[in-house]
This record gives structure tokens, C-alpha cells and sequence, in this order.
């Protein structure tokens, strides 16, 4: 086994934090284009870099930064050098191991979220967001997700709402009144 | 007497005994449902205890912390798969176990054996941690600084294979903790002109979108995946395999606690180096290393364990994280007002012994749970991605909204969702980055202490580094860890390598 593989032999998901996945011997599809793109950002960061402060003095505001975006245009500079070299891998396409469908769905869906949260308001928000995304995903009855949907949300809410005191949007709900409620039967936990 | 009386905190007030179990048993579960992981639970949560006294939400971490390095090892028994990158040594025994049907026996000694690792670490930290305080108060800023930058280039290059990656998202991490105005100056650095830069990049956005949705996003790649039901009868092991195998476990601890205490070192590269260690001294085991050899379970998980202990003590004492997991809850303790560090220590003592109570009672809790409760674990872990997606994609997204209320950081949250998700497929590690984010701060300020205290001159500051014998210590370190990208070095890692996972 190769001491620096950490991915399963079929997904190279990278499975855990702190262990990702990829090959070292082979360029995964889109790979050498990560590897540009992060060399001409590093590129363009460390223009701007230099514009803080420039080479006025080694104890200004940019010379960290400009240290820091240095090694990042040498580093990715060198990752795509020898991303460039290596040979593709021929089981994989962008569309179907990088970048596929459902995860493009998820990425939108997430920036709807994101969209909706304040004029909606958490709970109908997520409640729309649990629903659609456990049907697409379980690919189950209508009973079965909103059921699901519906039950994890409402344990989420107290749980971060009245234990957890966390401040979401209200929206239009009148959340106040439910919260009191809640408070009146978890008095003392742990707020 | 007051030390005593501040270890002992905990046990004063029932409601933090309670979060305390609470969190143990969440990180048990966390550290075993594949797809969620520790380093995502306390990421989460920091936003979600944001709120809480410190007290409160210290002792729900640490427990997450506790119980997530042993629950772990779970998954990697019972499907191969680690939990955590700590748990990646375990399942080389501890899977060919299971795969006989003695599951059972394998998370029984397993647990007993964490307990041990996790006491051993525990006392050290006690011990260790108020000299090294003492000693740190001598440190100059370059000293610092020098830490800082061997933190972050240990973790990137002991963590995964490609170094250069591992520099590269260092030195990202520290370009996203600059952004914003800079505290000394207060001149803009990176915003753009944009005023939404001004503030900076809240680092729980980075954490939670790095930590939480790409992974998330991740596993919408393998939905589909079952859990493997397995049988668990008997659990708790018996005194005599537990006597049999302490010599080892006392050795593999302090191997964990050691290289736990390492800055950027944390617990897998202890339990990794551990487990090289049993099949150096084990001389005949009843069963070859990689088919189920009890050895090859007991060194991992006592180093693992043992590393947490080990982990605290530069965290607490210097303020440097030894891995992805201790730089979150360093971030923790910064938004609770603490700045960890020697002034800590010092100031606040009664924090840090109790941070050594809540470590202690989340040791005991993941006995007691790990033990018991095996018919709840293996339904919980049962539990189809269908639902955990997105569960912890909707967790993200509160998680990011609830520190600052801005729906910004929910966009920069989302933003490194998915470059954390191309980072991860393309083999990128995200320690460093977080690492970077968290020890920008103090790298940048101690650099220019450091520089104008010898009147910007450089050769002044390479001959402070040069005469004084921590600060060459720690640049040899640094030169060497660059010297480690070399062919020869790296011809020396593959055998080292070779012989743990062969």
C-alpha cells in the first residue's frame, strides 16, 4: 500500500478530516486546473500583497502577507509543474467523480438557503431545504420525508433555539411565543 | 488545595458533569457515524456555545474532543472505515477482528485501553504543562514566530503526502487571517476596497465550511454506502488481557503523549508511530500484525488517547495548536476572551485545571459509555446519509449565521464549502489552513515585535536566532522540515511508512 494513500480504492474521497484524497502518481480530472487557478490567485494576492505597504519596512503591515502569498505562488507554482506532468487518470470525468450533478444541486440549493433565510425566516427556510433535499437524496415517499424532515427540524430548533439560545431570523413566524413555551418546560438547562 | 479545588469544579456543579457526558457520548457517536467527525462537531458548536459561559462550553468540547478520538476507532473496527485520521492504524487489526466475529472483544479492549492512553496524557498535561508555562515566559517573539511557522509546516507535511500542498495551505490559511484591517497600522490588507472585507474572514466560517459542508458535500458521493451489521456479544474484556497488555499500553502512551505534545503533531501520526513501535517489540504475537493482532489495536488507541493529554500542553501553555482539532478549540477559548498562552497560565489558573477535571470526567464517561449502550450504537449507526447530509449542511449553515447574525459569513461559510471540496479531491490537506487562520494573528504580531526590536535590521535578528539555543532548536526545525522534501529524505519516510502499514 502506498504509505501516503488515504482515500478508499474506489472514491479517493479523502473519507476523514485531515486525510484527503487524490492520487500520487496519477492527475485527477480538473486537477492541473485547480493548480492554475490557485497559482494565478496567488499571483493576483500577492500583487495585492505588495500593494499594502510594499517594501517600505520588514516590520509594515505587508510583509507577512507578502512573505505568505510568496510561498503560496512558489508552492502552487510547483504543485501545478508536477500536476502538469503526470499522466490522467483514465477511469474518471469531471462530470461524474469531481463535480457531479448532486453536488451542483446541493451547492444551489445551499445558496438558496442562504437567499431566503432572512426574508423567510429560519424555520420555514430549513423546513423547505430538509425536505427537498431528503427526497432527492433517500428517493422515498412523500410520508416518509416529511416525516423526517419535519421531526429532525423540530428537535433541531429546540435543541439550538432554547438550549443553545442561538438567534436565527424569525421571519414569519411568531417564534417569540413558541420560545416561551419551550423556556417554560427546559427551565434551567443550560442557558 | 486550590488546584485540587479547580480540578474539581466540575464535580461542584451537576449541570457541567452533565455537559461533560453529554459531549463524551455525542463525540463517541460523532467520531463513529461515518461522515461526521470531530473536527466538524466542535467547529459546529463553537458558534452554537457561543452564547454560554466559558465553563459550559468547555466541558461540552472537551467531551466531544474525548469521546471523538475513541469513538473512531469504532467505524474503523467494525467497517474499516477510521472516523478520524487518528483511527487510521486501528483498523489495520482491529477490522481482521471483526471480520472473525470478535468485534465485541476488540472495542472491549479497545475502550479500556483508550482510557488508560487518555489517563496517562491527562497526567502529564498536569504535570508538564505549569513548567512549560514557566519556561515559555522566556520565550522571545521570534521564538513564537518560529513556532508558529513549524505548527503549520508539521502539520502540512506529517498529516498527508505532498508537502508543497501542505505549505501551500498554510500559507493560505495565514493570507485568510490577514484579511481585514490590520490591528497595529489598521491599514486595509486584501479587502479590495470592499467594505465586507474590512472586518476580516470570521474564522468559524472558514472552519465550519472547510470542516463541515465539504465534507458533506463529499459524502453526497457515496449516499448509498450501508453500514455492515455486525454481531457484539461479550464487551468487556477480561483483568487478565487487560494485565497482559499493560507493559505495551504504558510504552505506546507515552509515545502518544510525547508526540501529542509536538507542535503540528497530533494523534495520528501517535498512533501511527505507536503501532510501528508494538511490531518492533511484540515478539511473537498470537496472531501476525495486520490479521488481528491484539497489539496492533492496544498501541494505536492507548497513543491516540494518550496524544489529547499531549495535544493540550502546547495549546494551553504557548498558545499553538497540535492539530486541526486543537487549533478549533483554540478558537473556542478565543471567543470566549481567553487568550491561551503563558499569561494564561498564569492568570488563570483555575481555567486550566479545569480544563484538566473536564479532560479526567470525560475520560471516565467514555469508559462507562464505551462499554455500554453497543444495541443504541450500532442503530445509530445505521442512520442513512440520506438523512445526515443534510442535517449537517443545515448545522453549517446556522452555525456560520449565529456568531456575527450576518448572512455574509453564511456566504463565506458556502465559499470554502467548495474550495475545501475541490482541496479535498485533489489531495489538498485543510489542517494547515485552519492551523494558518488561527496562528496568523500571532505570527504576524510576534514577527514584527521581533523585527523591531532589533531595529529592522535582519542580521541582527539571524544573530539573535543563531545565539540564542531554543530559537536555533526551532530553525534547524523549520530548515530541516523544508530538507525533508528532498529524494533522499523522502526514500527514509516510505520505509519508515512502509514497515507501519506493510
Amino acid at each position: 500500500m502506498d504509505p501516503d494513500f488515504r482515500g478508499d480504492s474506489d472514491h479517493h474521497d479523502g473519507t476523514s478530516d485531515a486525510t484527503p484524497g487524490g492520487y500520487t502518481e496519477k492527475r485527477r480530472p480538473g486537477e492541473l486546473g485547480f493548480a492554475l487557478i490557485l497559482t494565478a490567485t496567488s499571483l493576483y494576492l500577492l500583487y495585492s500583497a505588495y500593494g499594502i505597504s510594499g517594501f517600505t519596512a520588514l516590520s509594515g503591515p505587508g510583509a507577512v502577507p507578502m512573505a505568505t502569498t510568496l510561498v503560496m505562488v512558489v508552492t502552487a507554482g510547483i504543485v501545478a509543474l508536477r500536476t502538469g506532468r503526470l499522466p490522467r487518470v483514465p477511469t474518471e470525468t469531471l462530470s461524474r467523480d469531481i463535480l457531479p450533478p448532486m453536488v451542483i444541486l446541493f451547492i444551489g440549493l445551499l445558496i438558496v438557503f442562504g437567499l431566503l433565510l432572512k426574508p423567510l425566516g429560519f424555520v420555514p427556510t430549513a423546513a423547505l431545504f430538509l425536505t427537498l433535499a431528503i427526497k432527492v437524496l433517500a428517493r422515498r415517499g412523500w410520508g416518509y420525508t416529511l416525516a423526517v424532515a419535519l421531526g429532525s427540524l423540530i428537535v433541531i430548533w429546540i435543541v439550538f433555539r432554547v438550549v443553545f439560545t442561538v438567534l436565527l431570523p424569525a421571519g414569519i413566524l411568531p417564534e417569540a411565543e413558541f420560545i416561551q413555551f419551550f423556556r417554560g418546560l427546559f427551565s434551567g438547562g443550560a442557558s | 488545595m486550590e488546584t485540587l479545588l479547580a480540578v474539581l469544579t466540575i464535580f461542584a456543579q451537576p449541570e457541567l458533569l452533565l455537559l461533560v457526558g453529554a459531549g463524551t457520548f455525542a463525540g463517541i457517536y460523532i467520531g463513529a457515524i461515518p461522515g461526521l467527525s470531530v473536527t466538524m462537531a466542535v467547529s459546529i458548536l463553537i458558534s452554537f456555545t457561543f452564547s454560554w459561559d466559558v465553563y459550559p462550553a468547555i466541558s461540552l468540547m472537551v467531551g466531544i474532543f474525548m469521546g471523538g478520538v475513541y469513538g473512531g476507532s469504532r467505524t474503523a473496527i467494525l467497517l474499516n472505515i477510521p472516523g478520524a485520521p487518528s483511527a487510521i492504524a486501528t483498523a489495520m487489526d482491529g477490522y481482521p477482528m471483526a471480520q472473525r466475529g470478535e468485534a465485541g472483544q476488540a472495542i472491549g479492549v479497545t475502550t479500556v485501553m483508550s482510557f488508560f492512553g487518555g489517563l496517562l496524557g491527562i497526567l502529564v498535561l498536569a504535570l508538564a504543562a505549569p513548567f512549560v508555562a514557566g519556561f515559555a515566559l522566556t520565550f522571545q517573539p521570534r521564538d513564537y514566530m518560529l513556532l508558529a511557522v513549524l505548527g503549520i509546516l508539521l502539520v502540512g507535511s506529517l498529516s498527508t503526502g505532498s508537502l508543497v500542498k501542505g505549505i501551500f495551505a498554510g500559507a493560505l490559511g495565514i493570507a485568510i487571517g490577514a484579511v481585514g484591517r490590520d490591528p497595529l497600522t489598521f491599514t486595509e490588507r486584501f479587502t479590495f476596497d470592499l467594505q465586507l472585507m474590512e472586518g476580516g474572514i470570521s474564522f468559524i466560517a472558514v472552519m465550519i465550511g472547510m470542516f463541515g459542508v465539504s465534507e458533506a458535500l463529499l459524502q453526497l458521493q457515496n449516499v448509498g454506502l450501508k453500514a455492515v451489521r455486525q454481531k457484539i456479544d461479550r464487551i468487556v474484556p477480561s483483568f487478565g488481557t487487560i494485565r497482559k497488555y499493560l507493559p505495551l499500553s504504558l510504552q505506546t502512551s507515552s509515545i502518544g503523549v510525547v508526540i501529542g505534545a509536538l507542535p503540528g503533531t497530533g494523534g495520528d501520526i501517535a498512533a501511527l508511530m505507536a503501532y510501528d513501535h508494538a511490531k518492533r517489540v511484540t515478539k511473537n504475537p498470537e496472531r501476525p500484525f495486520g490479521k488481528g493482532a491484539m497489539e496492533g489495536l492496544v498501541a494505536p488507541e492507548t497513543a491516540n488517547n494518550a496524544a489529547v493529554g499531549g495535544a493540550f500542553i502546547p495549546m494551553m501553555t504557548l498558545g499553538i495548536p497540535g492539530d486541526a482539532v486543537t487549533a478549533i478549540m483554540i478558537g473556542a477559548l478565543f471567543i470566549h476572551g481567553l487568550n491561551p498562552g503563558p499569561m494564561l497560565m498564569i492568570e488563570q489558573p483555575d481555567m486550566f485545571w479545569f480544563i484538566v477535571g473536564a479532560l479526567l470526567t470525560a475520560n471516565v464517561f467514555m469508559l462507562i459509555f464505551g462499554l455500554t449502550g453497543i444495541r443504541i450504537f450500532t442503530k445509530i449507526v445505521e442512520m442513512p446519509r440520506s438523512v445526515i447530509i443534510p442535517l449537517i449542511l443545515l448545522l453549517s449553515i446556522v452555525g456560520a449565521y449565529a456568531v456575527n447574525n450576518r448572512i455574509s459569513d453564511v456566504y463565506w461559510m458556502l465559499g470554502f464549502g467548495v474550495f475545501g471540496y475541490f482541496m479535498r479531491h485533489y489531495g489538498y490537506p485543510l489542517g494547515p489552513v485552519i492551523l494558518g487562520v488561527i496562528l496568523s494573528r500571532l505570527l504576524d504580531d510576534n514577527w514584527r515585535r521581533a523585527i523591531i526590536s532589533e531595529r529592522e535590521d535582519l542580521g541582527r535578528f539571524f544573530e539573535g536566532i543563531v545565539t540564542s539555543p531554543l530559537s536555533l532548536v526551532l530553525f534547524l526545525a523549520v530548515i530541516l522540515i523544508f530538507v525533508s522534501q528532498t529524494p533522499l529524505w523522502r526514500a527514509l519516510k516510505n520505509r519508515l511508512f512502509r514497515k507501519a502499514t506493510s
